[in-house]
């Protein structure tokens, strides 16, 4: 068989000697170039390895962090949506550094009336506007957000010099902060709270005209540390409201003082549970941490219809301590139905939580807390088991927003009562995506202000695996006809309409957020996609699981960067994806693989031109060769036939018979068609090849040409195919796992598709 | 109205930055001439809330799209605003659009239309108005492919026409 596959080697080298000659004949003195190949390695992208990040992926020998716990006192002022605040920040700096200045992250500001966000945003005069637009935009002053910072001051009492740059203070410490050491300092502040629907923003509140009631959902609500890291040294971009936060990890102690009927829930352990409960509720709770099916209403609907008929001037204060956050959240309101259900995760039972106002039943009772079970489960299984003892999903309008062990999401009936399946299905997802924050990025601590793709992919992509779980375990969940979850995002064909758009308004996934013009598409649905097809198509949910879990286990309450993501992913699998972060991360390059050409061969036992040739060159015998010769060539003759020629070739049937026994001959493939198949790339990704052949015996049969096959030419190849059975039809990525933009050019014989707007018009026509 | 004036007083444009709530506000128009049956062929996509927002303030608040329920007053709806606010010249003359219909794909609303009877394109201008009554941000994208030429234009309130010569 050895020499079979010669012969076919001597075709190509022909060929390429072709080739040579023609290039030979070129006049024009070529200018050289850098290393351009798909494959080439990411040393120039990526950072040097070192102490603090390690060559594999994972944290470094020197690898440290900062610790930042808070203390804080809060008190809301309910009639007038004001928070108040008083903390005490202790400060450990872990890192090798002396440090001359702190910095403290004022997300609030960018609320402010001195708020430069609005200054970024490019605008135009209208032709005509409404009275109200016209008022509130050239003579209102708008809304008076921002931190109002009372004082700050050091632990000995005394004021502390700082100086604030819009969303970031500086604290000028008495004396430098040396390695190992400790700065307890606290800051007085309060400031108004946002209409979160109205004004929008990610915390605020949400106005209940019918009740005159606030619901509210805190969050970046206080002072909070900014990070100091090995890669960044302090981050430094401001919160223009739209990239998220960089947050180091600490403890909080918090102090929440509100309506003495209001229900709260938020980060951490509620610490003094019998003072904010009633017997009842208190009841119900012990119930609950034993039902593992059906959730229990810890406040039912009826008591709170109840309850907003008054309101009280009493208060209550909930205490709430949490270890090794990254964040702290709440909601609180009168409004608020709470119901909660245990879920086991690993040998830990765990809360899943929800809170939500009637609006959102029928819908919220049904479906929120059983949402954030399943999450819990299916994360888990990707990643590590969920270490926080609870998970809240709170309802809110229009949210979407995850902070540690709470978050606010949307998906509200209409007033009926009836929903939509875009409104459960939204509600249902976005409840999946927020829980599974709680992994990336309140666990997996990434920098959100850099990379929004870093959480927010990551997250993307272990919601489609979540949804799908959702739908199998509570099949309840789905509606008529449907068999599968409709998950948005993940599946590889969603996303080429994006891919293959205009190249003006796409930027590629490792780009800060700010920066990006489809923020969706290039930090969600992109980097969550490629994941999908990295793990279902390029490696294999085997080697991607561990090395994903891998990745999650290494860095969890830990700061990871794009490049230990990257490199664990390789480290972990022997599986080297430079080429793949390389396309699918730093260009916005697209998948199009295309069949070119398909070209039939005979194979004879008479000398074919080219075969008279190479007898010549080498001195051989014609019977030493078979020939190969083209369909519809000159040499082609009209009583050619595809057949296997073992029984006209002596010099086969010698070799055969002198080299394997009659057993083995009996095994032998006896192929009679042969093709060769060239299949070009207009798009600029290297994508493995996916083909199926399709026989004229109605079987078929689907060949994977991994990446590399693209290594040498980046824009055809051709694969010599020999097969016992007619080919029919070849397919190029038959069940649209690659994210192929343009699938035209993906059969032979080209299919004629029919376009979709012709396919549209028939169908109404019909 | 409400939510839309706070937006322009505070122009948080960029604090829309939730999942699956989409932050900015684009249609995407593609429009093909198809020589072979004289026929311009427009597909356009508009987000279904947005939709739903527009439909709601102008012909009845108690609108919902993609509700499964019959939708032939609500195309009807759809098709009055489209074609009052998509024009398109060929050949200096203003062109006859017919509205086919639409269907929902996801969280979009795809609408198709057509001008027939179109031998040849010598000059071609759209102006597509969508949305821009609601929407101060709105962008229209919309890519053209005539003649074997492709061109992509981005159609806001104040630049909201594009223009080809052949």
């Amino acid at each position: 068989m050895n020499k079979l596959k010669y012969y076919l080697l001597t075709v190509l080298f022909v060929t390429v000697g072709v080739f040579a000659q023609q290039d030979e004949e070129q006049k024009e003195p070529q200018a050289g170039h850098t290393n351009q190949n798909k494959f080439k390695q990411l040393y120039d992208e990526f950072s040097t390895p070192n102490m603090y990040r390690a060559a594999s992926g994972a944290p470094g020998s020197a690898y440290y962090q900062q610790q930042a716990d808070y203390k804080m006192d809060l008190e809301l002022d309910d009639v007038n949506a004001k928070l108040y605040g008083n903390e005490t920040i202790t400060y450990t700096n872990n890192s090798p550094d002396v440090l001359q200045y702190l910095w403290v992250q004022l997300d609030q500001n960018m609320r402010a009336r001195d708020s430069k966000t609005p200054l970024i945003q490019g605008s135009g005069v209208n032709p005509a506007a409404q009275i109200s637009t016209y008022a509130n935009t050239y003579m209102s002053e708008g809304f008076d957000g921002g931190f109002n910072i009372q004082e700050v001051k050091g632990a000995n009492g005394k004021p502390l010099k700082h100086m604030i740059n819009r969303t970031m203070m500086r604290i000028d410490m008495p004396k430098p902060l040396v390695s190992g050491a400790q700065f307890t300092f606290s800051i007085k502040w309060w400031y108004n709270i946002n209409d979160h629907v109205n004004g929008r923003g990610r915390s605020g509140y949400e106005y209940f005209k019918e009740d005159d009631n606030r619901a509210y959902v805190m969050a970046q609500f206080y002072p909070r540390m900014a990070v100091y890291n090995d890669v960044e040294g302090w981050q430094n971009s401001q919160f223009w409201g739209r990239d998220e936060f960089a947050l180091p990890f600490g403890n909080f102690e918090v102090n929440i003082t509100v309506p003495e009927d209001h229900i709260l829930d938020g980060t951490g352990k509620l610490t003094n549970r019998k003072e904010v409960f009633s017997k009842d509720m208190m009841k119900r709770y012990e119930k609950a941490k034993k039902s593992y099916n059906e959730p229990v209403v810890i406040v039912t609907q009826d008591e709170v219809v109840e309850k907003i008929k008054t309101k009280s001037s009493k208060k209550n204060t909930w205490k709430l301590y949490a270890e090794n956050v990254r964040d702290f959240g709440f909601a609180t309101s009168r409004r608020y139905i709470w119901d909660m259900m245990a879920v086991k995760i690993g040998n830990k039972d765990v809360m899943a939580v929800s809170m939500y106002g009637k609006e959102g039943n029928p819908l919220w009772e049904d479906w929120s807390t059983k949402a954030v079970a399943s999450t819990l489960k299916s994360y888990s299984r990707m990643t590590f088991d969920y270490p926080y003892h609870k998970a809240i999903s709170v309802h809110a309008k229009q949210q979407g927003m995850e902070y540690p062990m709470i978050c606010w999401n949307y998906g509200r009936p209409d007033k009926d009562g009836n929903y939509s399946d875009r409104v459960k299905f939204g509600m249902m997802s976005v409840i999946i995506h927020e829980v599974g924050h709680n992994f990336f990025p309140m666990i997996v601590n990434s920098d959100e202000r850099q990379w929004t793709w870093m959480d927010e992919g990551l997250n993307t992509f272990v919601q489609y695996v979540a949804e799908q779980d959702f739908a199998k375990w509570y099949p309840a969940a789905l509606s008529e006809g449907q068999s599968a979850y409709p998950s948005r995002r993940g599946p590889a064909a969603k996303i080429t309409r994006y891919m293959g758009g205009d190249q003006d308004f796409i930027a590629p996934i490792m780009t800060k957020g700010l920066n990006t013009y489809q923020f969706g598409n290039n930090a969600y649905s992109k980097p969550g996609t490629a994941l999908n097809i990295l793990r279902e198509t390029v490696m294999g949910p085997e080697l991607f699981d561990y090395a994903f879990k891998e990745y999650s286990r290494r860095w969890m309450f830990k700061h990871p960067t794009p490049e230990d993501f990257f490199r664990t992913m390789e480290d972990a699998s022997a599986f080297d994806l430079d080429w793949y972060w390389r396309g699918w991360f730093y260009t916005t390059d697209y998948v199009d693989i295309g069949i070119k050409d398909v070209k039939k061969f005979y194979v004879s036992t008479k000398a074919t031109k080219q075969g008279k040739d190479i007898i010549k060159r080498f001195g051989m015998d014609e019977k030493d060769l078979v020939y190969f010769v083209e369909d519809g060539s000159e040499e082609h003759t009209a009583g050619m036939k595809s057949e296997s020629i073992s029984n006209n070739s002596a010099p086969l049937k010698e070799y055969l018979m002198d080299n394997f026994s009659a057993e083995e001959r009996a095994k032998m493939k006896e192929p009679k068609f042969f093709y060769s198949v060239t299949f070009n790339k207009p798009g600029g990704l290297v994508m493995p090849i996916i083909v199926e052949y399709a026989y004229a015996d109605g079987t078929s049969k689907t060949e994977t040409y991994p990446a590399q096959i693209w290594r040498l030419n980046d824009n055809e190849v051709s694969k010599a195919i020999a097969s016992d059975k007619e080919i029919v039809s070849i397919t190029v990525d038959p069940k649209l796992e690659t994210a192929d933009v343009d699938t035209s050019n993906n059969a032979w014989p080209r299919e004629v598709k029919q376009g979709d707007f012709d396919k549209f018009k028939n169908k109404v026509k019909n | 109205m409400k939510i839309f004036k706070w937006l322009l007083i505070l122009s948080i444009i960029t604090s829309f930055a939730f999942v699956s709530v989409h932050k900015y506000y684009v249609s995407i128009t593609k429009i093909e001439y198809v020589k072979e049956k004289k026929s311009v062929q427009i597909i356009s996509r508009i987000f279904i809330d947005d939709l739903e927002n527009l439909l709601k303030e102008r012909f009845d608040k108690n609108i919902v799209l993609a509700s499964k329920t019959d939708e032939t007053i609500i195309d009807g709806y759809i098709k009055e605003y489209l074609l009052s606010r998509l024009k398109i010249t060929i050949n200096k003359n203003e062109s006859n659009i017919v509205f086919i219909g639409k269907k929902y794909d996801e969280d979009v609303v795809q609408c198709y239309l057509e001008i027939e009877n179109i031998k040849h394109i010598k000059s071609f201008s759209v102006e597509n108005k969508t949305l821009f009554d609601v929407f101060s941000d709105q962008k229209n994208i919309v890519r053209t492919n005539i003649n074997g030429k492709q061109k992509s234009f981005i159609l806001i309130p104040e630049n909201d026409k594009g223009m080809l010569n052949f």
